[in-house]
């Protein structure tokens, strides 16, 4: 890979993520502004007179227009303003503590889900149509199919409540508080990734190239692992460009089962509770996530696949 | 001899070790369940309950509650009431103290409570002390924020002044929004100091807020427990499994339908005490059909079966409902419905003859919109409901469920609505606090509701003082349930589990549980 063409490549992403935000803002801002009811609407209303000092505190007394390029002027200083519904916090301290929480579960469960998923789904290949693939594959079927929100609670009845073992809940730092949410996060992944693994190490092991290494002479283990594991994980790669950022981000079912003051929760919080600043910031910073990730998936491919390089694609 | 391997299993072993051992509780520590993340921890900015009630732990009013619920003297140790209900005297604690050891002065309260009423705070709670002398005034920018009801007479006297006669204005001086502030102008517990029984040590948002006690507190001495530990748990289900993992000592609820479970199998846990709170459905009058007939809204009142409600449906202790204050209230006796004496039968047969008496009947089935915000419990409600009316009436009704904001806005407007979801949580305990709501000029009268006799009433009563106060409210409360704007269904309960060791946590329907008061018996397993 050439790295003029990196560059030029990086460089042309990055510039791409100016548009693709501002479009973001300007939806996300709008779609929020139309939801029926207010940030300081609740079952006991305001006193008109407080509702005019919260209002204009905020200032929400102003034309929508000029509230959004007010917003816009001050996204480009890097201030999300503050929260509407957590009001000892600014938007920046609360995704600043959030992100770490959810990028450590999120990050430990992409990592595991990707060591077990390539592992289960290489051996299943390897004995394609064996009852061993069979059953490994039934049982991955199984952990995309049953959704996190079972899985959970027997989780937490089984190693928490009735042995004892690990914490029910809650945050500290503590590996042990990171084991469950962790493992509940992975297993499906570990399911697709397996999945996708063993589809195209079967294709892989079918090609022209890995009948040429066998011909060579080669042991069966260099075979997989020198030429077969980087194109058949090919597919895994892309896949996890927007699985690690939707899992970093954080998962509302995960952080309300287990108390975990992530970044996920924010998201359906702040727009149930019409928290525009929160709602605004946790899009924005996502949608930052997603295009970094993709970004780096992208430069992943080109290392992993002989038949792309950006400088030959200009 | 120390090879590496067997240090690694050592290691391990002593890892697993700390892993499998039971979670142990420590006597003067008390692990209590928050509910929701605090709004904040800012007395002028607090709003929901999670962060009132921790605020009490850490600062205290001139007034505060004793372990059932009732009001007692907190900052100021005794007061005396003027000019016929509408001035305030109250002299402070001579060892009120902040938690720095600063005396807690007169002065304290009016620099909190200047700052309460400037525009610029912006404190949503102000409105709780509306009938402090030019507080609406101060709030809209009209008067100087000196001219607001509250005088320090001297360096531990203060006086508070009423526009109206307010008896339960004592619980408002317990409520954050009326607590004092130190000279130095903080008031981040964190940072500045506290004058409540407990100070801040640590706060981990959304997992962790550790408080100690404060050895300047006035009534420090009586207090058993050294430090408190609240966990914020959003989620009543991940409540229940801290719990039964050891990891709690009280909850602050329990989840919806896992009642049953638990009476079969935590029964001594189990807490379960009548709230000041009323569920009801609320009438829109504006809309034609509704608005016209009295008869109609009684029919509908009397042909829901709120013994069947409350046992099977929502099976929680809840209370049939007949009237919109609750019982509990000092003093006050609810006006209830006569017919909630009749048999179930007898009602239904009324409700037949009123709704044939409204001029409809089974030939035209009437059809009903019953409007509820997303909820697992106002769902069930629903559904029986319109069965109910279904049976009875032969009435039709279409279950609309809304998103919560969607919800209220609806409901406000009352261009859509028919028949909602309504019900109140006392805001103090006085049955004004209720009642209130459906005063021709209140926001908050979603029924649009407009008593002549009604509104008479209260006037009357809001004059008035003592016994006769409670009886003109009592009448008010009568004349209400004849006209029938709400259909009351049944009155909340609070819901707690509490380990069998845990003292001090007393049944109160204000469900006001300080720390302060709770304490470990002896060694319990």
């Amino acid at each position: 890979m050439k790295q003029a063409g990196v560059f030029r490549h990086a460089a042309v992403r990055l510039l791409g993520l100016i548009p693709t935000l501002l479009v973001l803002i300007t939806i996300a801002f709008f779609l929020i502004r139309i939801a029926p009811g207010g940030p300081f609407d609740a079952e006991k209303v305001l006193p008109p007179e407080i509702r005019a000092n919260l209002d204009a505190n905020y200032h929400l007394d102003e034309p929508l227009l000029q509230q959004y390029f007010r917003y816009l002027g001050q996204i480009v200083t890097g201030d999300f303003g503050p929260s509407f519904q957590y009001k000892d916090w600014t938007v920046n301290e609360l995704i600043a503590r959030g992100f770490p929480v959810s990028a450590t579960i999120g990050g430990l469960a992409m990592a595991l889900a990707f060591v077990l998923g390539t592992l289960i789904g290489t051996f299943a290949a390897l004995k394609q149509n064996s009852v061993i693939d069979y059953s490994v594959m039934g049982v991955a079927m199984l952990g995309i199919s049953i959704p996190n929100f079972v899985v959970a609670p027997l989780l937490i009845l089984g190693t928490a409540v009735y042995a004892g073992w690990l914490p029910a809940g809650g945050w500290d730092w503590s590996w042990q508080r990171m084991v469950l949410p962790v493992v509940t996060l992975a297993l499906p992944v570990v399911a697709y990734i397996a999945r996708l693994t063993r589809g195209s190490m079967i294709e892989v092991l079918h090609s022209n190239y890995i009948r040429t290494a066998r011909a060579k002479g080669l042991p069966e283990r260099q075979v997989i692992r020198r030429h077969a594991f980087k194109p058949a994980i090919l597919p895994v790669i892309s896949y996890m460009g927007p699985a690690t950022a939707a899992l970093i981000t954080g998962s509302v079912v995960i952080e309300r089962i287990y108390s975990i003051p992530g970044l996920g929760s924010y998201f359906v919080q702040g727009a149930l509770n019409r928290d525009y600043t929160l709602v605004l910031g946790v899009v924005i910073f996502y949608g930052i996530v997603i295009v970094v990730l993709n970004f780096i998936v992208d430069l992943l491919y080109a290392w992993l696949n002989p038949r792309i390089r950006y400088d030959e694609a200009q | 001899m120390h090879s590496p391997l067997k240090r690694f299993c050592a290691v391990i072993l002593a890892g697993l070790a700390v892993v499998v051992a039971a979670p142990v509780l420590h006597a003067s520590e008390i692990l209590r369940g928050l509910g929701p993340e605090p709004d904040s921890i800012h007395i002028h900015q607090a709003q929901g309950l999670a962060a009132v009630n921790l605020l009490r732990d850490l600062r205290e009013g001139l007034v505060t509650f004793d372990e059932r619920g009732d009001l007692v003297p907190g900052q100021a140790g005794s007061w005396e009431i003027l000019d016929d209900g509408k001035r305030y005297r109250f002299t402070l604690r001579e060892n009120a103290r902040w938690s720095n050891g600063d005396s807690v002065n007169a002065e304290d309260f009016v620099r909190a409570w200047h700052r309460a009423f400037t525009p610029e705070t912006a404190a949503a709670t102000a409105g709780l002390l509306k009938d402090v002398v030019n507080a609406s005034e101060v709030l809209k920018g009209v008067a100087d924020v000196g001219s607001l009801g509250i005088k320090a007479v001297a360096a531990n006297v203060l006086d508070v002044t009423l526009a109206e006669p307010a008896p339960w204005i004592l619980e408002i001086l317990a409520h954050p929004v009326s607590y004092p502030l130190h000279s130095s102008g903080m008031d981040d517990p964190l940072r500045a100091p506290v004058n409540g029984p407990f100070l801040l040590v640590d706060w981990t948002p959304r997992a962790s807020i550790k408080l100690t006690r404060n050895p300047h507190f006035h009534s420090t001495d009586s207090m058993q427990v050294d430090s408190i530990e609240y966990f914020p748990i959003e989620e009543p289900a991940a409540e229940l499994s801290r719990y039964r993992a050891g990891e709690l000592h009280i909850t602050e609820t329990i989840p919806a339908g896992r009642f049953k479970w638990l009476e079969s199998n935590k029964k001594e846990d189990l807490r379960v005490y009548p709230y000041l709170g009323t569920f009801w459905l609320g009438f829109n009058l504006r809309d034609s059909t509704l608005g016209y007939s009295t008869e109609l809204r009684q029919a509908l009142s009397l042909a829901i079966n709120r013994e069947i409600l409350v046992k099977t449906v929502l099976g929680a202790g809840e209370l049939p409902g007949w009237s919109v204050v609750p019982p509990g209230i000092t003093g006050y006796e609810p006006a209830r419905m006569e017919q909630s004496e009749w048999s179930q039968q007898q009602r239904e047969q009324e409700a037949v003859r009123l709704f044939e008496a409204s001029g409809l009947g089974r030939d035209e089935p009437l059809l009903l919109e019953l409007r509820y915000n997303t909820s697992g419990i106002h769902r069930r409600v629903a559904v029986a409901v319109a069965a109910m009316w279904k049976q009875v009436l032969g009435v039709n009704a279409e279950l609309i469920n809304e998103e919560w904001k969607v919800f209220i806005n609806n409901r406000s407007m009352g261009v859509v609505t028919q028949v909602f979801r309504g019900g109140w949580i006392a805001d103090y305990a006085d049955p004004s606090s209720f009642l209130d709501l459906f005063l021709g000029d209140n926001s908050m009268n979603y029924n649009f509701y407009r008593g002549a006799d009604f509104d008479m009433l209260m006037k009357s009563a809001a004059v008035a003082s003592g016994r006769s106060r409670m009886e003109l409210l009592q009448q008010a409360e009568a004349r209400l349930m004849q006209d029938m704007p709400i259909i009351p269904l049944y009155y909340y309960v609070s819901r707690h589990l509490v380990r069998p060791e845990i003292s001090g946590f007393a049944e109160n329907v204000r469900d006001v549980h300080l720390s302060r008061y709770l304490g470990v018996k002896s060694e319990s397993p």
